[in-house]
């Protein structure tokens, strides 16, 4: 801090010589002055504590510690040489007396975990809270355009951690999260045969993906919405497939969905053939 | 705890060794060196230089006066500890596998490998005046034993016997005077990697191949406990205060190891408790298999050298000390 001038008088003669005082406890403190880099006085308090530690150790022990090296450490200096002496990682060794040794997690991932635990991570795809390339559904659901806007500011957040978690495990380009290209469509029929697909029909020009999830996707998970659109126009021809992963969810979605009005039109929902 | 690593050796280690009174940690490894630490703080006292071959074993006395390591290079070298000169090179004709000093420092127990059509054998010479006077080139014993091969040895209490551990997984009981096999017993399916006695050398533990390690009484070579792991063990280690804890440690074998992941490889230290063989926990760290562990003897730290050529000494945190097994 700044020190104010009072008298030119004092600062000459007290202040600037350091000050050195010891107090009860054995703690002592010092005072200096100094002039830091902006041409500021600045005070420097340090308080200190000297603890002299005994140390039994054989007079063997303490004999050699004095021998000179020797071999290729000849004419070193004394400590620890950085070469050949470095501390690891901490490591924990925990004691169990229940015989069952706990497999202790990958440390990197912990590590991880802590680092992003006050972070908010949403999946682009399933909107779960994993990282998008985690998402169990990337096979079988694209990222859809609609959760594109909303997901950029997340999918900011998200680029770093997934570029330290990369290298677990191998993800061909194709299949990577923001990755351009369209899925192979074979796998896509096969899929969508064996899940629960509602066909929504009724649908204003105006409605996206998006739409249509955000719609659904209050009654349970969706794997895959498709929009029908026009090539030429884009816009939507009226017609939409969604797909859930369990039945039960498509089942409640069609009793609540059907007949319910959307955009000044009634949808009509119904199981897909 | 953070592990002290100590990268003094350029492949993979084969022997660690700790002093009597445990501020000394010896090293060898295959690339000829012998390294000498401070265990507090993994500073390198020196290195002890002249083999031309891998460093299998070493082993020093109790005063810490006198080294003796044994080499591929089929010699043995007597070292001073004190300032790495050479005192004492034995020639012989296969490589020495294993040394170790005995119980009153007067003897050391050399055991070479049958090759090249010669046989193994035992054998002890005197350096009883090793740090002072040049020590005789002749062994007063020469024992070649029958049987499958002997791949490690230690002298049991007052030098009455010495305890030799086989290929076969069988250990077995010498006369080092006559040379007669006094008891045999075979504890283990595979091959013994090491055999490292108790304090008082009334019994030692082994760690074998065969994925086991055995506390064994050294009177009448009765298996006493059994530690069953997942791996297979090349070193085993009796703390001698504070736990009643065995140290084991091994993994796959070294060959095996790029195949698959370090964690699968199984390269840590296992702690089972000594009495009730149950396990109580792990330390991990080496990439490579566990060669080699040594405690030191107050209890306080232990060291593992691995196959990655590391050595890692462990100075246990304060918990380890008030830890007590719940039954």
């Amino acid at each position: 801090m700044p020190v104010s001038a009072t008298n030119w008088a004092d600062e000459v003669d007290g202040e600037d010589q350091p000050q050195s005082f010891t107090d009860a406890n054995g703690i002592t403190t010092t005072i200096e002055y100094k002039t830091n880099d902006d041409g500021k006085k600045v005070k420097v308090t340090r308080r200190t504590q000297k603890k002299l530690i005994h140390d039994v150790v054989n007079k063997a022990v303490a004999a050699r510690k004095k021998w000179a090296k020797f071999g290729k450490e000849k004419g070193n200096r004394p400590g620890p040489d950085p070469a050949t002496t470095n501390v690891g990682d901490n490591i924990k060794l925990k004691l169990s007396s229940t015989g069952q040794i706990t497999q202790d997690v990958d440390e990197k991932h912990e590590a991880m975990k802590q680092q992003l635990q006050n972070k908010k991570i949403l999946c682009r795809i399933c909107k779960g809270d994993h990282f998008t390339t985690k998402c169990p559904y990337k096979d079988s659901l694209g990222m859809d355009d609609a959760a594109a806007p909303a997901g950029t500011a997340a999918a900011a957040e998200e680029a770093a951690p997934e570029e330290q978690q990369g290298g677990s495990k191998y993800i061909a380009p194709h299949m990577r999260a923001g990755a351009s290209g369209s899925k192979p469509s074979d796998s896509m029929r096969e899929k969508r045969d064996e899940q629960p697909t509602l066909r929504v029909t009724n649908l204003s020009e105006d409605v996206t993906e998006g739409d249509v999830s955000e719609l659904f996707k209050r009654f349970g998970h969706i794997s895959r919405v498709f929009l029908a659109r026009d090539r030429e126009t884009n816009a939507c021809k009226g017609f939409a497939f969604v797909s859930f992963t369990m039945r039960e969810d498509a089942q409640r979605a069609l009793e609540a969905i059907d007949g319910r009005g959307y955009d000044n039109l009634i949808l009509r929902v119904e199981w897909a053939k | 705890m953070r592990p002290i690593l100590l990268q003094g050796h350029e492949r993979s280690l084969t022997q660690i060794k700790y002093n009597r009174e445990g501020d000394l940690l010896f090293s060898v490894s295959k690339d000829h060196v012998v390294n000498a630490w401070f265990s507090h703080n993994g500073e390198r006292l020196g290195t002890y230089e002249g083999h031309i071959g891998a460093v299998w074993t070493v082993d020093v006395n109790s005063t810490t006066t006198l080294l003796v390591s044994g080499s591929a290079d089929n010699t043995a070298k007597l070292w001073d500890v004190s300032n790495g000169k050479c005192l004492k090179s034995w020639e012989f004709n296969t490589a020495v596998r294993r040394v170790q000093f005995s119980e009153d420092d007067k003897m050391i127990l050399l055991v070479t490998e049958p090759r090249m059509g010669f046989p193994a054998t035992l054998q002890i010479f005197n350096v009883e005046n090793g740090a002072t006077e040049t020590v005789s080139s002749e062994p007063l014993t020469v024992i070649h034993p029958e049987g499958p091969k002997i791949t490690v040895a230690a002298w049991g209490a007052l030098n009455k016997y010495i305890v030799a551990g086989r290929e076969n997984g069988s250990v077995a009981l010498i006369d080092p005077k006559t040379g007669d096999c006094i008891s045999t017993n075979k504890v283990h399916e595979a091959t013994i990697t090491d055999l490292q006695m108790s304090a008082d050398r009334t019994y030692f533990i082994t760690s074998s191949k065969d994925k086991s390690a055995k506390i064994i009484e050294s009177e009448f070579l009765e298996v006493l406990k059994t530690y069953t792991t997942d791996t297979p063990l090349n070193s085993a280690a009796i703390m001698p205060k504070v736990q009643e804890f065995v140290v084991v440690g091994g993994g796959q074998e070294a060959m095996d190891v790029t195949r698959t992941s370090s964690r699968q490889g199984k390269f840590e230290c296992r702690f089972w408790h000594k009495i009730l063989e149950e396990e109580v926990g792990r330390v991990r760290g080496h990439f490579g298999p566990i060669n080699t562990i040594a405690i030191h003897p107050d209890g306080r730290s232990f060291a593992s050298g691995g196959e990655d050529g590391y050595v890692r000494v462990h100075h246990f945190d304060d918990d380890f000390f008030s830890f007590k097994f719940q039954i």
